[in-house]
């Protein structure tokens, strides 16, 4: 056995074992969904685009499902209209909350005085290290803050926007002046709708926003009207003496055809905005809550502070421009402060996107029945090495040379593993059907090495070992490279069908090791025992 | 193996008419009758699993199904721990989503187009008594009625079947739906890749052996394999789809495996004669294609009972695909190549 030791081709053999198991327990092998339990999401876009702007889509939504980059999720772009994402959730109520950040659009917006005075999108960055961000009690509620930094243009549109916005109303003890100030509002996912709101619940709102609902982060005080304004949509007040023709709903029309309209607007009125070609959704009321909160998708008031409005200065240009500023929050308890804040901080982080999510349909694989596929595959597996085995025998009536074949053929699952591993590919249903395949390719190749050895033309004397071993690396060549150039273009072409690729890669992998490095091997050894 | 001795001889022409007639045959049941099913991969469609304790009657779920919904394309399969049901869709959403493709289709004539729109909302049941002026919101009624219609569809389809089969308490569905724009993403994907593959396995084959009528042989095999596997999926009724596209592929890397190995032994040159020389390879071929026949089938039994969908495609598509194989490279490529040895004035 020394001199076979010596060998290169089989030291190659032995360190690349060696190496890949080294790789899979440093490493370890990625588990697809198949083995895991885990949730595949098919997200239908409203409408197709570009192929630039689906991979930036589908790293808005790669950041949304795994803000901290931690969860193994995958999200690839199929086409131009569907993104496919596989990641290991199976709860599903924890699914049911990423579908739903998923769904937001996350148009995020900031007014003040009925202008715009930023968006989401010219947030640069939410300070999520610094002391400023984060839970905080305050007397009894807890309260949530979000610092953000502002690019230099929306900034310097802020410092315009509130200059001076507060007065002085009194002054303290101390002799301070006591401020009144102006407030920023915060919208999220705006609807792009005309919104009805019925006299009744305009009346019973203003009265929810004199006492305001500390629970669900509503302010005290909030002038009805002002919101509205501050809304930038057109909102109608109902009351029977409405009459839609006043309003001049067929230029609304060309943008929005949507209506929102509150419980107590009539069927009549209904009927009248239909015949207008409108399509009418009634928004429930939530208790407690001003229903216009609701239907206009209000995410925060925040009162200016005088820091804030340059109160200080005399004239615009000696105002101060502040880049970095705050949203803050309050909650009855630390848990929904926090989800509050990594929701929005999660929103605000990836960005809008560019065009919003139709549909998501998802199918998911609970981590048991992952459980039991993974030991069915083992023991087919092993079946079918054991099969193998016994056709071996019973053709070549051989032992020693049954032992190599199953040797390489467990070297190839060995080394093809230790490459999915220092690939951090996963190994799931497909790849794990791709592994088989190469492995019977490998050992179809394993018997023309064997028979060409072994028998070979036996009368043939221009044939030497030698000769016969390098007939039977020609045959095994040009079998792999045929495999390997029937599954390359499906690398190519199926970007996101991810059960196609997976098992293309392995038989890949599978194939090359085999050519390079098992076979070769397992050659010379056949030569030195027969 | 002994038996094999022989097994080419003077006669050897005439063995071309196995493969000949299998050509037709495997063709005619794999794009004729009965066809091989498109699964919901590649047309679009939903796949329900019912996982259930509960015994149930196959053919009763396929009848109530057909009663009540007049499903398109059903097939109801047994399961090991319930039933699988897989439909298309059912006939009104079809046929609402045609005359929605048609209105998006006309909207520049603006009447037609309200007037499809209209007839789809008719289909679904959708009481129309508004009337629309603008094609474009016409258009969208239409779309929103059809979502909402096919999620109430599939909720009542499996209220009824919880209902009538008394499936009770401890029932657990899983759904899976394709939408038909992504299946067709797919299919399209899946023409180009075996477009491709083609193209790649061509050069690599004439790359190898630089004559044509070898390499012209080898590629032969190949696709009367791939029309085997595709016979044997029409007849047991595998799909095709994202598991079965890439082990058809697969086909093509296993039987060129002993294509590859009796042409080269057939091709160079020796003295010992060429009969000889094929039925050896012939004992080499055997002996690769049944280990891997034989593994092959293990995994299939395996996969089958225990419902792991995607094995069972693949490993099924491979096992028809190297009976065929055993046809196509003995009874076909052997001859051929015997014929050309002949020709070039070799020793047969």
């Amino acid at each position: 056995m020394n001199p076979l030791i010596k060998n290169w081709r089989i030291s190659v053999l032995g360190a690349a074992l060696i190496i890949a198991i080294a790789i899979i327990l440093v490493n370890g092998l990625v588990f697809g969904i198949d083995f895991e339990g885990g949730t595949t999401m098919q997200i239908e876009l409203q409408e197709e685009v570009s192929s630039d702007e689906i991979s930036r889509i589908a790293s808005i939504i790669n950041q949304r499902i795994d803000p901290s980059g931690l969860k193994d999720a995958s999200v690839s772009p199929v086409g131009n209209k569907f993104i496919i994402v596989d990641l290991a959730e199976t709860d599903s109520s924890e699914l049911e909350k990423i579908e739903s950040r998923i769904r937001k659009q996350g148009k995020f917006e900031a007014t003040i005085n009925g202008e715009t005075t930023f968006t989401g999108d010219e947030i640069v960055a939410v300070l999520r290290g610094s002391s400023g961000y984060g839970v905080f009690q305050a007397g009894k509620q807890v309260q949530w803050i979000l610092p953000f930094v502002l690019n230099e243009q929306a900034a310097r549109r802020f410092m315009e926007d509130t200059f001076h916005q507060c007065a002085a109303v009194s002054f303290n003890a101390s002799g301070t002046p006591v401020y009144d100030c102006e407030s920023t509002y915060f919208f999220l996912d705006k609807p792009e709708a005309l919104i009805v709101i019925g006299e009744d619940q305009y009346y019973s709102d203003v009265d929810l926003f004199y006492v305001g609902n500390r629970q669900k982060n509503i302010p005290s005080g909030i002038e009805i009207d002002e919101l509205i304004e501050n809304s930038q949509l057109e909102v109608i007040n109902y009351d029977a003496t409405t009459n839609f023709d006043d309003y001049n709903l067929s230029t609304l029309l060309v943008e929005t055809n949507t209506v929102i309209v509150s419980p107590d607007v009539p069927k009549t009125a209904i009927i009248a905005l239909q015949e207008k070609g409108f399509t009418v959704e009634t928004l429930e009321n939530e208790s407690g809550v001003p229903w216009v909160w609701n239907a206009l998708s209000v995410q925060q008031i925040i009162s200016l502070t005088e820091e804030v409005t340059n109160e200080d200065v005399v004239d615009i240009s000696q105002a101060e421009l502040i880049t970095t500023l705050t949203i803050r929050g309050t909650r009855p308890d630390v848990f929904e402060a926090r989800e509050d804040l990594e929701e929005l901080t999660i929103l605000l982080e990836s960005g809008s996107l560019p065009t919003p999510v139709k549909s998501i349909s998802r199918e998911t694989i609970s981590p048991s029945l992952g459980e039991s596929f993974k030991s069915y595959v083992v023991w087919m597996g092993i079946i079918s090495l054991i099969i193998v085995v016994i056709v071996i025998l019973a053709r070549y009536r051989m032992p020693k040379l049954a032992l190599p074949i199953v040797l390489t053929g467990l070297s190839e699952v060995i080394i093809t593993m230790g490459v999915l591993a220092l690939l951090q590919r996963p190994l799931d249903l497909a790849a794990f059907a791709g592994l088989i395949a190469a492995v019977g390719t490998g050992v179809d190749s394993q018997i023309v090495i064997a028979d060409e050895i072994i028998r070979g033309d036996k009368e043939d004397v221009h044939e030497s070992l030698i000769t016969r071993a390098k007939n039977a690396l020609f045959i095994i060549m040009a079998a792999a490279l045929t495999t390997i150039g029937v599954m390359f273009p499906l690398l190519v072409f199926s970007f996101g069908l991810g059960k196609l690729v997976g098992f293309a890669w392995t038989v890949i992998i599978g194939a090359l090791i085999g050519i390079l490095i098992t076979r070769p091997a397992f050659a010379k050894i056949v030569q030195k025992i027969i | 193996m002994d038996i094999l001795d022989g097994f080419y001889g003077k006669h050897y022409k005439k063995y071309i008419a196995l493969p000949a007639v299998l050509f037709v045959v495997f063709a005619f049941i794999a794009f004729i009758y009965p066809g091989i099913p498109q699964g919901i991969d590649l047309t679009g469609g939903t796949e329900i699993i019912v996982h259930s304790q509960t015994q149930i009657n196959v053919s009763e779920v396929q009848s109530i199904l057909e009663e009540e919904f007049q499903l398109t394309e059903l097939t109801v399969i047994q399961t090991a721990s319930g039933f699988r049901i897989k439909y298309s869709n059912d006939p009104k959403s079809v046929e609402a989503e045609e005359l929605i493709i048609q209105a998006e289709n006309s909207l520049d004539n603006e009447s037609e187009s309200i007037e499809y729109s209209r007839q789809a909302m008719l289909v679904l049941n959708k009481e129309t008594q508004e009337t629309y002026a603008n094609p474009k919101l016409a258009l969208l009624a239409a779309q929103t009625a059809l979502a909402d219609y096919k999620e109430v569809f599939s909720q009542t389809l499996l209220d009824m079947l919880s209902e009538k089969l008394g499936l009770g308490e401890n029932v657990s569905f899983q759904r899976r739906e394709v939408s038909p724009t992504l299946g067709s993403t797919f299919y399209q994907s899946g023409i180009m890749v075996a477009l491709w593959s083609t193209i790649l396995v061509i050069l690599v084959v004439f790359a190898f052996f630089r004559k044509i009528v070898p390499s012209m042989a080898i590629i032969l095999a190949a696709i009367l394999d791939i029309l085997a596997a595709m016979a044997g999926m029409a007849l047991f009724n595998i799909p095709l789809s994202l598991a079965s596209i890439p082990a058809l592929m697969m086909l093509i890397g296993y039987s060129v495996d002993t294509d590859i190995m009796l042409t080269h032994r057939l091709t160079k040159r020796s003295t010992v004669p060429a009969f000889q020389r094929a039925t050896e390879s012939m004992k080499t071929g055997l002996t690769m294609t049944g280990t891997t026949l034989a593994a092959l089938t293990a995994m299939l039994l395996i996969s089958y009972f225990y419902q792991i969908d995607i094995i069972y495609q693949i490993a099924a598509v491979l096992v028809f695909g190297l009976i065929g194989d055993l046809f196509a490279t003995w009874f076909m490529n052997a001859p051929i190549l015997l014929w050309y040895t002949e020709k070039k004035g070799g020793k047969l």
